[in-house]
């Protein structure tokens, strides 16, 4: 497709987007960032050499205090570079963040929906005016930004352990 | 907001206070938790430039429903009770608390303990009641944790919510056996299905799910108590406290004098005056007999001798003293808890001792003439 026709359709897609919040509503129905959530709880197999294999697997029973590993698998299905991707998964009301799964890098993590960063330096404000250090228990987003462009067709994913509150 | 202002600010997040954010917001897990049938969803966001272009995309509905965690304990409340033998309606008493996720009904059994740390008979009439709850107007006996037979009648527990606790009550009645001592009762909770108040029965018993569904709620035993079937027991005994004392009555009599001999070495002449005496014995260690009734006629032929009863305590060598003098009568006497009276139409001389613990006795004397 010429340079110029392409900038015309992104440029209609601009004035479509421009009144509205990035973080909050989806563009489009479809677009070149695939990303699928998925939450998942860990089972333990006994396998053929005598070590335990931890495996993840469908939720099908959980109750009150397992841990739960949410997964954010994303890909770049388009033919461009994606720049500036931020993926942010808020908490759900009944789950606790406990921390970073291993081998996925660690996300940015928010107390209040807008300001993110590591846990260590968050505060809390009780409604008394007096702040304290945040616990895992007050996280209420988190979010993984990547910081060089998604190159065509690369995909990958995030992963953090939570417990059902 | 322009494009290049957004991705400024997506791309600031550097620490900073958060402000005013309810400590309450997200608070570990207490007590049994999230309730069961909880739909948890989650959905992620993403943002990103493309061609210069800022754009957004959300991901699917990820989601799963929060099972049934079942568990329970039931607590003696506080202890042994005790008893006395022939007593009706005792009670002992335990708490029980609901530590599912969820409200639940509760199915209450008990068996009587066999020969179990001295226990050595079995109560009789055995009822199983929980104490009343429920709301309106604070009517009385709801919720009190104190039995009450009128309006703690339900023999099972109806809606319990999560993380709340009820009392039990068994109530039975003691035989008369005084050869009782203890009598062990074992009571069982086994969590049933909740959602229906009706409180014509308690709803099914709970069973482990066979399935694994995510979007049916399964029912997970997780019994504190370490064997996972949602059902849990304690045990308390009925203590006899209170039984017969031995108690017993020994009479005897002494010539005081005679018109020939006067005091020494009188003989049973007539006219002569003899001293009767009855020593009352309780030899039930540290158990008191109450309202004891002495009585005795006086022999035929001879005449009381008035003012002559006296009422007190002996020396524990059997030996008969004079106790206080009693009004014939019967009124009370100063500084004196014990009461004579002598009635001369049926000629019975009667003495009252309100309490006399063993061991111990209490003498009664009298005083008639020969005819």
């Amino acid at each position: 497709m010429p340079a110029r026709t392409l900038l015309a359709v992104v440029l209609a897609a601009t004035a479509l987007a421009a009144g509205t919040p990035a973080l909050a509503k989806p563009a489009a129905a479809s677009g070149p960032l695939e990303i699928t959530s998925s939450m998942m709880i860990e089972s333990r197999s006994a396998a053929a050499d005598g070590t335990t294999r931890v495996s993840l697997v469908k939720p099908t029973r959980v109750a009150p205090g397992d841990r739960i590993i949410f997964v954010l698998a994303y890909h770049n299905v388009g033919t461009q570079p994606l720049s500036n991707v931020v993926l942010a998964n808020p908490l759900p009301r009944a789950i606790a963040y406990r921390g970073v799964s291993p081998g996925s890098p660690a996300p940015e993590v928010s107390v209040d929906g807008q300001t993110y960063g590591a846990l260590a330096s968050l505060r809390v404000r009780a409604l008394d005016g007096s702040t304290r250090a945040a616990s895992p228990d007050d996280v209420t987003h988190v979010r993984w930004r990547i910081a060089s462009p998604l190159a065509a067709g690369s995909q990958g994913q995030f992963a953090f352990q939570a417990v059902l509150k | 907001m322009s494009a290049t202002g957004v991705r400024r600010a997506m791309l600031a997040g550097t620490a900073a206070f958060a402000s005013f954010v309810s400590t309450g917001a997200a608070q570990a897990q207490t007590g049994s938790g999230t309730t069961a049938g909880t739909e948890i969803k989650n959905t992620a966001t993403a943002t990103y430039t493309v061609s210069g272009v800022n754009q957004s995309k959300t991901s699917n509905e990820a989601k799963f429903v929060v099972d049934r965690k079942v568990n329970l304990t039931l607590t003696p409340d506080p202890a042994n009770t005790q008893v006395s033998v022939g007593q009706t309606g005792a009670v002992l008493r335990f708490k029980l608390t609901n530590s599912t996720n969820g409200t639940q009904d509760f199915i209450l059994s008990m068996v009587q303990a066999i020969s179990l740390l001295g226990d050595n008979f079995d109560a009789t009439n055995v009822k199983i009641y929980a104490d009343a709850r429920g709301g309106g107007s604070a009517g009385t006996g709801i919720g009190d944790g104190v039995y009450d037979s009128a309006t703690d009648k339900l023999e099972f527990v109806n809606e319990l919510g999560a993380d709340e606790s009820v009392m039990i009550y068994i109530v039975a009645d003691i035989p008369a056996d005084q050869a009782a001592a203890l009598a062990n009762i074992t009571l069982t909770a086994q969590v049933a299905a909740g959602g229906d108040p009706s409180t014509a029965a308690a709803g099914p018993a709970l069973t482990a799910s066979l399935t694994n569904d995510d979007a049916v709620v399964d029912v997970v035993f997780a019994d504190s108590d370490g064997i996972r079937d949602g059902r849990t027991s304690a045990t308390l005994g009925y203590a006899i406290a209170n039984r017969d004392v031995a108690l017993t009555v020994a009479k005897s009599s002494l010539v005081m004098s005679d018109p020939v001999n006067g005091a020494v070495l009188p003989r049973a002449l007539p006219g002569a005056v003899v001293r009767y005496c009855m020593i009352v014995s309780n030899a039930t260690a540290l158990v008191a007999a109450n309202a004891i009734n002495v009585t005795d006629t006086i022999p035929d032929n001879t005449t009381y001798v008035p003012g002559s009863i006296t009422v007190g305590a002996i020396p524990l060598l059997g030996a008969c003293i004079l106790g206080t003098p009693m009004n014939d009568s019967g009124a009370a006497v100063a500084l004196s808890p014990f009461t004579g009276s002598y009635t001369e139409a049926t000629k019975v001389v009667k003495a009252t001792i309100p309490t006399l613990v063993g061991p111990g006795a209490v003498a009664v004397t009298f005083q008639v003439k020969i005819n």
